[in-house]
């Protein structure tokens, strides 16, 4: 399933007039790909991912998902689309803290009125190596546990395209290498369209293709480098900064 | 999963819920109640009621002796009639150790069979009443003290007489009891329009006019009193579930990125609310059902129910009360859920720290047709026919005005916040100005419990001083100098002491009731009219007496003016004929010598003050239940501020400890933020209330035609804003400290 993105703006109100976090965007996530996206901090990278997710609306230009134009859509139509078919990691964990591992797992699904067999739940977790903390509840769990949570929820309603932001930003590197295997195996395996944001060259030579975002607009893309190929060209680009 | 942040919410609908069934149960119980000396007849036919308004709660017109007994054989002859009586009511007080017995006026006609603690029913010169057996008592009449026995000792109120000396007493009959087994539709037809049947519970319309009109001046308190709490209680619930709806936004925003669409998170919100409040309820329904015991006799004391008033529990009654805590838990939500579902996602992720704007667009004009409703109750007010209405329309405007004030107050939140730590410097007063001012609402909304209660404590105290001081006005300037002999724990005087001096009585003009005045510069036969009645009257006037007999009597000229005059003046023996029971309100000049028993001498303004005692300990024991309202709002500002203090706060005081601040400084920080609470309340609500105050002083002024001047109780407002400071900064003060002790501050 491929994310269009045509001339996508989104401009914030600040204290001293608008402050724009993309300023005419166009990309193109293809079924099947895996995608990193890099720049500075605050160069919208976070806001790129929101946008083609829907989860926010931009303030012009079109998000299209597998051929629907999310601008037409109504917050409940927006929200069953995301539902069915994306899936989305969060900088910061964002679990529900009432509810267990397991049961945060199940909630999407939950939410659009399925249920979830125990042991497809409990599966979903081992994935992530945490079938033995289905019970635990997020204040219980470590902050790489929490993470791990986070990504199962996000890949258990098998959704099309994955959107995650920093998700191995806070693992320490075995976990964030198994994190990572992961989604190279969701693209490989099942061919599903993966988009990450990510600070860490390691993490973004996994992918097909670096996208490179400045002040909100794309400025290089990458492909087939290693670790040590993004890392300079980072560097390169922080200097120019 | 939105617990923890709705504790305020349950706390605001649990009370809300109390109040409101104590408020339910407490009108609900204020029913008619079947005098006891009646109860034990199955049916009772009344006197066909007089025609005037319902709040003049006139007795009904007595049947003339004739129509009386005509009555008394046509119902003795309706099948399964056993017996008919005639009742008899008059004034007799007894007198205990040279005291009148002030709540007991009345005595009655000893009916055989009636049940007896001791001794036996009464023969000429003997009386039974709750006194030992042989004792001897003086009982006080319209003609004056006498000596009776005590023949028989009886727990029912009042004093009662053998038949022959009741009949001469209380000769007017205005209800006859019925015994035996027969059916109301064969009493109706034996009574046509002579009178009412009454049978079950409508027999309490039998009790006593006094009765029902302290009745009714105990539903005016109890519905202004639950106005009040009504409204307050309404207007926190709403505060806290904006504030715990606002608090949950992040997990909101959370749920629908993870798919939950607007309606699924609206519906988990109601759901929520329905379910707390359903929980809040039982526990308030509870505590109302409760409180409303203690009360009930506060109630009585204060004269604001008659004896014999007891709380019931109706089902139905207990009922509304616990449907009302989901209802008001679900409305309170309503508008918060919608907004917070109106957002996308990644808005209600981002938690706002600094507020955009402090005044929304419909929250000016909410608060702009705040004001217009309260300048038209007031303008209302000034122009109300009534003393009573206005009473109504000024709490409506006061209520009107309060909402306007705390729907404005951010927009001279920021002003205030400069203006009041002005004098102050230092980093403390730095931090506290910032943190009010980043959050003009959250400001805004702690100090708006504040607002209401000394709003109402300025409003409530306020009115209560103006309105006696236009009364006393009023009345010092009717009386003349010189010594007055007054009644002295009698509702008046009796020929004993009162000589000649004009009696009060009632009479009916056309089946409707009027007070009179039996006086000796009347010649017998004829009558004085007032000029503002001598139009309506023409030449003659057909009176019917409290014996129940009408005579013609001639106009013969105006009525004097003086302060204890009324529309019609007759000859007082006429009065003293007709009505054994009317009794002299006042003599002026007093007599020489001792006043003699139920009286005493008094200057003209001790007899105003005596006259105002009555007023102001009603009017006393009005304001504390109002204040014990506002205070219970008060608790309520407690708990939000609690609420707002406990997790919004938490972090802020952490970073704070974290860059340096003493615990010292955060704490010194942390009470100058809700002090600057609670006098920016006390400011604002200090205004609303002085402008409702001034307002019903100057409606007040136009109806006596003086000037009223505006009087404050200090004192009290005083101590409900130390109270509201005392408790806001405790509350925010303790969890404070507790956070800078613990160790999780530092770590």
């Amino acid at each position: 399933m491929t994310v269009d993105l045509h001339e996508v703006s989104k401009r914030y109100a600040g204290g001293a007039g608008e402050v724009a976090a993309l300023d005419g965007v166009s990309a193109r996530f293809a079924e099947a790909t895996f995608t990193a996206v890099m720049g500075p901090s605050g160069s919208g990278k976070s806001t790129l991912l929101h946008c083609a997710a829907g989860l926010e609306p931009p303030t012009s230009g079109t998000v299209t998902i597998a051929g629907t134009e999310l601008s037409g859509l109504g917050e409940t139509a927006l929200t069953r689309l995301r539902r069915d078919r994306v899936g989305f990691v969060f900088q910061d964990f964002n679990l529900v803290s009432s509810l267990t591992a397991a049961q945060n797992v199940e909630l999407p699904l939950r939410l659009a009125g399925r249920r979830a067999a125990r042991s497809d739940v409990l599966a979903a977790l081992s994935e992530v190596d945490l079938a033995d903390r289905a019970g635990h509840r997020p204040r219980e769990l470590s902050g790489g546990q929490q993470q791990r949570v986070a990504i199962a929820r996000a890949l258990f309603s098998r959704p099309d395209v994955l959107f995650a932001d920093e998700p191995t930003g806070a693992l320490d590197n075995r976990t964030s290498h198994q994190v990572l295997t992961l989604l190279r195996g969701l693209v490989d395996r099942h061919g599903r369209t993966v988009v990450m944001v990510t600070h860490d060259p390691v993490a973004a030579a996994v992918a097909d293709r670096v996208v490179l975002l400045v002040d909100g607009r794309i400025t290089d893309e990458l492909t087939g480098v290693d670790a040590a190929g993004v890392a300079d060209r980072m560097t390169a680009l922080e200097r120019t900064c | 999963m939105l617990n923890r942040d709705r504790i305020g919410t349950f706390v605001a609908v649990l009370l809300g819920t109390a109040l409101i069934t104590t408020f339910l149960v407490l009108l609900t119980s204020a029913q008619p109640r079947v005098p006891e000396r009646l109860a034990g007849f199955p049916a009772l036919v009344q006197a066909p009621a007089a025609d005037n308004r319902p709040d003049e709660f006139a007795e009904p017109v007595p049947w003339s002796p004739e129509t009386a007994q005509a009555l008394l054989d046509r119902l003795s002859g309706v099948p399964g009639v056993t017996g008919v009586v005639a009742d008899r009511s008059f004034y007799a007080q007894p007198v205990l150790d040279g005291r009148p017995v002030e709540d007991s006026t009345a005595g009655h006609a000893w009916r055989a069979g009636s049940p007896l603690v001791d001794g036996t029913g009464p023969a000429a010169g003997e009386v039974v009443a709750d006194q030992p057996v042989g004792a001897t008592i003086t009982v006080l009449t319209g003609s004056g003290p006498e000596t009776r026995r005590v023949s028989g000792r009886s727990e029912w109120p009042g004093i009662y007489l053998p038949e022959s000396e009741a009949a001469r007493l209380g000769p007017g009959v205005r209800v006859l009891g019925v015994a035996g087994t027969p059916d109301p539709e064969a009493l109706r037809a034996a009574v046509g329009d002579s009178g009412v049947v009454l049978t079950g519970a409508e027999r309490g319309r039998a009790e006593p006019q006094d009765d029902a009109r302290v009745r009714w001046i105990g539903m005016q308190v109890l519905t202004a009193t639950a106005a009040i709490a009504a409204f307050a209680c309404l207007f926190l619930i709403a505060s806290t579930s904006a504030y715990a709806v606002d608090q949950s936004r992040r997990e909101i925003g959370l749920l629908r990125a993870v798919g939950a669409t607007p309606r699924q998170v609206r519906s988990m919100l109601y759901r929520s609310a329905l379910l707390l409040g359903a929980r809040a309820a039982v526990v308030g329904v509870a505590l109302g059902a409760l409180a409303a015991l203690p009360l009930a006799s506060v109630l009585v004391d204060g004269g604001f129910e008659p004896h014999g008033y007891h709380v019931r529990w109706q089902w139905w009654v207990l009922a509304v009360a616990f449907a009302a805590g989901p209802l008001v838990a679900l409305a309170g939500a309503v508008t918060a859920a919608r907004r917070v579902t109106r957002i996308g996602p990644m808005e209600a992720l981002r938690t706002a720290e600094l507020e955009p704007r402090a005044m929304s667009r419909a929250r000016w004009a909410m608060g702009l047709v705040a004001v217009g409703g309260a300048v038209t109750a007031g303008v209302a007010a000034a122009g109300a026919e009534d003393v009573r209405d206005l009473g109504t329309l000024a709490l409506l405007g006061a209520m009107a005005l309060i909402v306007a004030a705390v729907l404005l107050a951010p927009a001279v939140v920021p002003a205030l916040i400069r203006v009041l730590l002005a004098p102050l410097s230092g980093i403390t007063a730095t931090l506290a100005r910032e943190s009010a001012g980043a959050a003009v609402r959250r400001t805004a909304s702690t100090a708006a419990p504040i607002l209401f209660t000394v709003a109402f404590a300025v409003f409530v105290t306020g009115t209560v001083r103006t309105s006696a001081a236009a009364f006393d006005a009023e009345r010092v300037a009717a009386v003349p100098t010189g010594q007055v002999l007054v009644p002295d724990g009698t509702p008046g005087l009796h020929d004993g002491v009162a000589g000649r001096a004009p009696l009060d009585s009632t009479v009916y003009l056309d089946g409707s009731a009027t007070v009179v005045i039996g006086s000796d510069e009347v010649t017998p036969g004829t009558a004085l009219v007032s000029s503002a009645a001598a139009e309506r009257l023409g030449e003659a006037v057909s009176v019917t007496f409290a014996d129940g007999s009408t005579e013609r009597l001639r106009v013969a000229g105006p009525a004097p003016d003086g302060p204890f005059m009324s529309d019609l003046v007759l000859s007082r023996d006429a009065v003293r004929q007709h009505d054994p029971s009317a009794l002299a309100p006042a003599v002026y000049p007093a007599p020489d010598g001792p006043a003699g028993v139920g009286a005493r001498k008094a200057s003209p303004a001790d007899m105003a003050r005596r006259l105002d005692a009555e007023d102001d300990r009603l009017v006393a024991t009005f304001t504390i239940l109002l204040l014990a309202v506002s205070a219970g709002a008060g608790a309520l500002a407690v708990a939000n501020t609690l609420l707002m203090a406990s997790r919004g706060r938490r972090r802020d005081l952490r970073v704070l400890r974290h860059s340096g601040a003493t615990g010292w400084q955060v704490i010194r920080s942390v009470a100058l933020e809700s002090g600057l609470a609670v006098a920016i309340g006390s400011l604002l609500g200090g205004t609303a209330g002085l402008i409702a105050v001034a307002g019903s002083a100057r409606s007040l002024g136009e109806q006596v035609g003086t000037h009223v001047p505006v009087l404050i109780s200090w004192p009290v407002i005083a101590g409900t804003v130390l109270v509201c400071l005392l408790l806001a900064v405790g509350a925010a003060v303790l969890p404070a400290l507790r956070l800078i002790r613990s160790p999780a501050a530092t770590r």
